[in-house]
């Protein structure tokens, strides 16, 4: 009844390649944003902005990064966090060489450092593949976060040998840094994850995407069919680090105000990595699904003992926390191996034919 | 069955809607972010039971501070610095008088913020040691001393009181990679110059603190005349192990206080004789302090201290007292200039400021001899405490030295410069333009 | 000229220097080696049998250390404290196999690599609510492990070597002789390997599934066991330990995810060279602290020379 697509007829092919050929869905989309862009910044206070809205867009575009490289290409990563940290770097340091530079063009430049380093550290994918790559990766992950540590320009010479996010202004209004408001950065994020996000859809839906999918369902069946092999997995570690990097400097510039070299560490990586895997490999919609609920749950289990009155010290419900994660990721994994984006499908399935299954 | 589980949540949720904000004016809110869990609740854990369980004593023994009652509440943070966010925001939107990082990595978050939501930064012992410019840091404090002057106490410890002593001598410097580790170098680096000692800085990486083999070997190597140890957590006790190993003298290791940890000793025992740590706390279970505390709460069942391992006479535990004890003393100092007993943030720093633990106090306390008498002001947000050296005898930790005093002639400076560098990389920066 | 002689010149120098000194560096490499072998040893035997990534192994060895340590805090003997600490390793291959493996056979590596994680997030914890987050002393003189060391002087210098190095380094060999015995000369070794080579063929001839990957899952619990026992006699036990696993991840890429033998000699490969590199051009050269990304660097460039590891299995792809 809610979801029917009988009498959507479409009369030309551009209108079956179309962004929504269900009108519903885009008239979901429609409440998704008008939700995130409206009625949530109304009701929220400054801790759910920082620590429940803004981690969870800057996960979920993390995720995005590291879906399209392993989602969509099939390339196994575990050094999303280091790349993450190239962007933070790389801002950073834009950010304190030209200070009246615009953010927003900081942010897009920043990226292609993470990008060209991404893509560095990608050439061993022509040779090293699945779990061989995997730990590939991890040398970038470890070389970097060393590398954080050791160059002393990177983080300008401060004696703790950590970066912070200045003060920075956008057409008179603090974006960035510790005079920033809650709600400033939490549009700022919204818009450049909204703005991504778009060009992913677009990106992974159109030639390119569906030539990352025939390399990731077999390399060398692509490249049999004509597929320059190089072009496509290089390309793949570059988009997927550009936005990875992107991310990491919405990390430290819009969330965290400061950051140590240790904050890039592996336990970075994998968290992205359950974001995407849990959401669902190969799609879009799953790294925001997964972010809600591996940033999220832990914030809101957190919250519930106390809540509730019930005597439970703090460290016993961090460990309670963790176990339940764990189990989670369990379950998840069970229930549905190719993540939440294939539960909303199934239920968007069953909610078209509904209530007449026959 | 179901009808008592509907009164339970009835009786639940009448007891959120109205007890919550009666409690709010009743109560002093000075939350703690503690860790517990992770790779740092060694040593973490009994610094926060010492801090909650002073705080539980004054709550039984006195009814609070001035009537009163504290609430010491914990967010749990694993040493995570996102935990360290979230953490910030939850007791910040609790109405919170007064925010405890305890994580340096979290320090550096919280203290941009810190200054622009108005609320006390408290960081005993720890934090960034240029905070000690109240001017610039405004609502930062890092009582009773900072690694600048535990660094500066430790040559003169070593060198016998004159560092020029110290001339042609290898200093390794022993530290945990990571902010906290590199906190004292630049201060080493200028002494070394001054003094004409070398200064070999040997980092130690946080995967690899149980791994120390390379580290200790280039000790060997380089046979340094001292090693001065910057580590936490299980960095600590697989260093003293290694030194064991490699027969490294233990009259020449010495660490900073976070290495007057029993239970790290204990791990070689009667071979650990002679290690040395810079504390500015000793532990004294006879004293009146903890005699109140092992009456009214350890006894009381209210503790969380593993008491059969020895904790309530450990260093650690006995430190977190002393950290809260300046907290209240703070807390009572900003009542009696605020002229009422339910305090405000701003008010709480004036307390901050005000806080004068001199040797009377101390011995009100009963807490003559676990720690040296010290006072903050508005410029001075460390208060520079004296701190003694103690020393390993194979069972316990014994007072080695008198008490050593950090040399300011080198410090201040620095620490103008350094509180200078970061009001500039935090433009606009508001400084506190009432001190002098 | 003076950069390249400090890079290619002087560190051999400084070898030839002090052959004592050489020869305790090598000492703690192989040391090192044994123990980055063991870890390796119980990922190769998982993914042998099974194709699992088994991530969890790191918090295997803490969890069984900390049982151990912890049944014997609680008045139990030593002698007695371990095999119970087998039985709890035992019960954890049962469940780990009941509840997590069987819903997931035949799932993409990756889904079985992210539901090892799983496993990991859960026993950290469980094992910190158990057994609380101090750092705890390993029963070493209760185990009956010597804790002397020998003191050689060759060349005039000082070699120290450890006791306990020697028993772990001993320990370890004989651990693989019966592994690699149980595994060639056994029925149950032979369907171990069986069932790594092809599923389908070994269940079409009657292997049990189940039964191996708990047998599989409690040896790599034996080897956690044995792991834990050595390490933790060197630096005490606590959470920090499991990072120190995933020093077996470059190990294994080294010597080839299938290789029994490929990870022993990965592991001691690692060991030594990692050490040779921190001490003779890490500390001097790039301001130390190389042991953390060095081990993966190197298995990166052999990677790029034999895509399947040094002992692995030839990769052959058919379209």
């Amino acid at each position: 009844m809610l979801y029917r697509v009988a009498g959507q007829y479409k009369t030309s092919y551009k209108a079956d390649y179309a962004l929504f050929p269900v009108k519903q869905d885009a008239w979901l989309l429609g409440v998704i944003l008008l939700f995130a862009f409206v009625i949530l910044p109304l009701m929220a206070n400054e801790f759910t902005f920082r620590a429940l809205l803004i981690p969870v867009l800057i996960y979920s575009l993390a995720a995005l990064g590291l879906n399209i490289l392993t989602g969509y290409a099939g390339q196994l990563s575990l050094g999303t966090g280091a790349f993450m940290g190239v962007g933070a770097y790389a801002c950073f340091k834009l950010a304190t060489i030209f200070p009246e530079l615009n953010i927003v063009i900081v942010l897009a430049l920043s990226g292609f450092f993470s990008a060209a380093i991404g893509m560095a550290f990608g050439l061993p994918s022509l040779r090293i593949k699945g779990f061989y790559l995997a730990i590939a990766t991890l040398a970038a992950q470890f070389f970097l976060v060393w590398l954080f540590q050791k160059w002393a320009w990177l983080y300008n010479y401060s004696a703790s040998g950590a970066i912070q996010a200045p003060n920075i202004q956008m057409f008179g209004v603090t974006v960035a840094g510790a005079r920033a408001s809650a709600m400033t950065q939490y549009y700022f994020v919204l818009c450049v994850v909204a703005v991504v996000t778009f060009c992913a859809i677009n990106i992974t839906r159109g030639r390119i995407g569906r030539i990352w999918k025939s390399v990731r369902d077999m390399d060398i069946a692509a490249e049999l069919v004509g597929i320059n092999l190089m072009k496509a997995k290089l390309l793949a570690f570059f988009v997927s680090s550009y936005i990875v990097g992107i991310a990491g400097a919405l990390f430290v510039f819009f969330w965290r105000g400061a950051a140590e070299a240790e904050l890039f560490d592996i336990q970075l990586s994998f968290r992205v990595l359950f974001i995407a895997i849990i959401g669902g490999l190969g799609s879009i919609l799953g790294n925001y699904l997964g972010a809600i609920l591996i940033v999220a749950l832990p914030v809101i289990i957190g919250a519930v003992p106390s809540a509730l009155g019930l005597p439970i010290s703090p460290s016993m419900v961090e460990h309670l926390n963790v176990m339940i994660i764990g189990l989670l990721i369990i379950g998840f994994l069970i229930l549905e191996p190719h993540g939440l984006a294939r539960l909303w499908a199934i239920i968007r399935e069953k909610l078209i034919i509904w209530p007449f299954p026959h | 069955m179901t009808a008592q589980i509907k009164a339970t949540l009835l009786a639940t949720v009448f007891a959120l809607g109205l007890a919550a904000p009666v409690a709010a004016q009743e109560a002093l809110k000075l939350p703690n972010m503690s860790y517990r869990t992770g790779p740092f609740a060694a040593t973490g854990t009994p610094h926060m039971n010492g801090q909650l369980d002073y705080m539980t004593m004054l709550n039984e023994r006195d009814g609070g501070i001035n009537g009163v009652k504290i609430a010491f509440d914990e967010c749990e943070t694993g040493y995570n610095t996102e935990k360290g966010v979230e953490c910030y925001e939850k007791t910040k939107a609790d109405g919170a008088l007064v925010t405890q990082p305890w994580s340096t990595g979290i320090t550096l978050q919280v203290l941009p913020r810190a200054g622009v939501d108005e609320i006390p930064m408290y960081a005993p012992g720890y934090g960034f040691s240029a905070m000690q410019d109240g001017k610039t840091f405004k609502w930062a404090f890092n009582p009773p001393t900072s690694y600048w002057d535990g660094a500066s106490m430790i040559l003169q410890g070593i060198s016998d009181g004159n560092l020029d002593n110290l001339n042609g001598k290898k200093i390794a410097f022993l530290h945990l990679d990571h902010p906290y580790g590199k906190e004292p170098i630049p201060l080493l680096e200028s002494l070394a110059s001054k003094h004409g000692f070398t200064l070999l800085p040997i980092p130690v990486g946080l995967t690899e603190m149980q791994n120390q083999s390379a580290q200790w070997l280039q000790i060997r190597r380089e046979k340094p005349d001292f090693v001065v140890m910057w580590g936490w957590g299980a960095m600590n006790g697989s260093a003293i192990s290694e030194a064991v190993k490699t027969r490294y003298p233990m009259n020449q290791f010495v660490s900073v206080w976070w290495g007057a940890h029993e239970p790290d000793l204990k791990l070689v025992g009667e071979q650990g004789k002679g290690y040395r740590a810079l504390s500015w706390n000793f532990a004294d279970s006879e004293s009146k302090l903890m005699q109140d505390v092992k009456k009214y709460v350890v006894d009381a069942g209210k503790s969380q201290i593993n008491a059969e391992a020895g904790e309530f006479d450990s260093t650690a535990y006995q430190r977190g007292i002393l950290m809260s004890v300046i907290l209240a003393e703070a807390v009572k100092a900003a009542q009696d200039k605020a002229g009422t007993p339910n305090i405000n943030r701003e008010q709480l720093r004036v307390g901050l400021e005000n806080v004068n633990i001199d040797a009377a106090r101390l011995a009100e306390l009963g807490a003559e001899n676990m720690m040296a008498p010290f006072a903050m002001s508005c410029s001075n947000h460390t208060g520079h405490a004296s701190a003694w050296m103690v020393e390993w005898d194979g069972s316990k930790f014994v007072k080695v030295s008198d008490l050593l005093t950090a040399d300011r002639s080198v410090i201040d400076p620095l620490v103008e410069k350094a509180a200078a560098d970061y009001a500039a990389a935090n433009q606009p920066w508001s400084m506190n333009d009432e001190c002098k | 000229m003076d950069f390249i002689h400090s890079i290619l010149i002087q560190p051999f120098l400084d070898m030839a220097d002090a052959p004592d000194f050489l020869i305790q560096v090598l000492w703690e490499g192989i040391v090192s080696g044994v123990l980055y072998a063991l870890i390796a040893l119980g990922f190769v035997l998982i993914f042998k049998s099974s194709r699992i990534f088994n991530f969890a192994q790191g918090i295997m060895v803490v969890f069984a250390a900390l049982t151990l340590v912890g049944l014997h805090q609680k008045g139990i003997p030593a002698w007695l404290a371990l095999p119970m600490t087998l039985g709890v390793m035992l019960l954890l291959a049962i469940a780990i196999e009941r509840v997590v493996l069987r819903p997931l056979v035949n799932q993409p590596d990756i889904i079985l690599f992210m539901a090892t994680i799983g496993i990991t997030l859960f026993l950290i914890g469980l094992g910190e609510t158990i057994f609380g987050g101090e750092n705890k002393r390993m029963i070493t003189e209760e185990l009956g492990i010597p804790t002397d060391s020998y003191i050689f002087e060759p060349f005039g210098g000082l070699v120290m070597i450890e006791q306990r190095d020697i028993t772990a380094v001993v320990g370890a060999v004989v651990l693989v002789v019966c592994l690699l015995l149980f595994l060639n000369k056994s029925k149950m070794g032979r369907a171990i390997r069986a069932l790594g080579d092809d599923h389908q063929a070994a269940l079409s001839v009657g292997i049990s599934l189940s039964t191996i990957w708990v047998l599989v899952w409690f040896i790599a619990g034996m080897i956690a066991l044995a792991t834990g026992i050595v390490w933790g006699a060197r630096a005490g036990v606590s959470f920090a330990l499991e990072v120190i696993a995933l020093k077996a991840l470059p190990v294994l890429m080294l010597g080839g995810l299938e290789s029994v033998s490929g990870a022993i000699i990965g592991g001691l490969m690692i060991g030594i060279l990692e050490k040779l590199f921190e001490i003779y051009w890490g500390q001097p050269l790039l301001g130390g602290n190389t042991e953390s990304w060095f081990a993966y660097m190197l298995a990166l460039v052999v990677l790029l020379f034999r895509p399947q590891g040094l002992f692995g299995e030839r990769i052959i792809e058919r379209v």
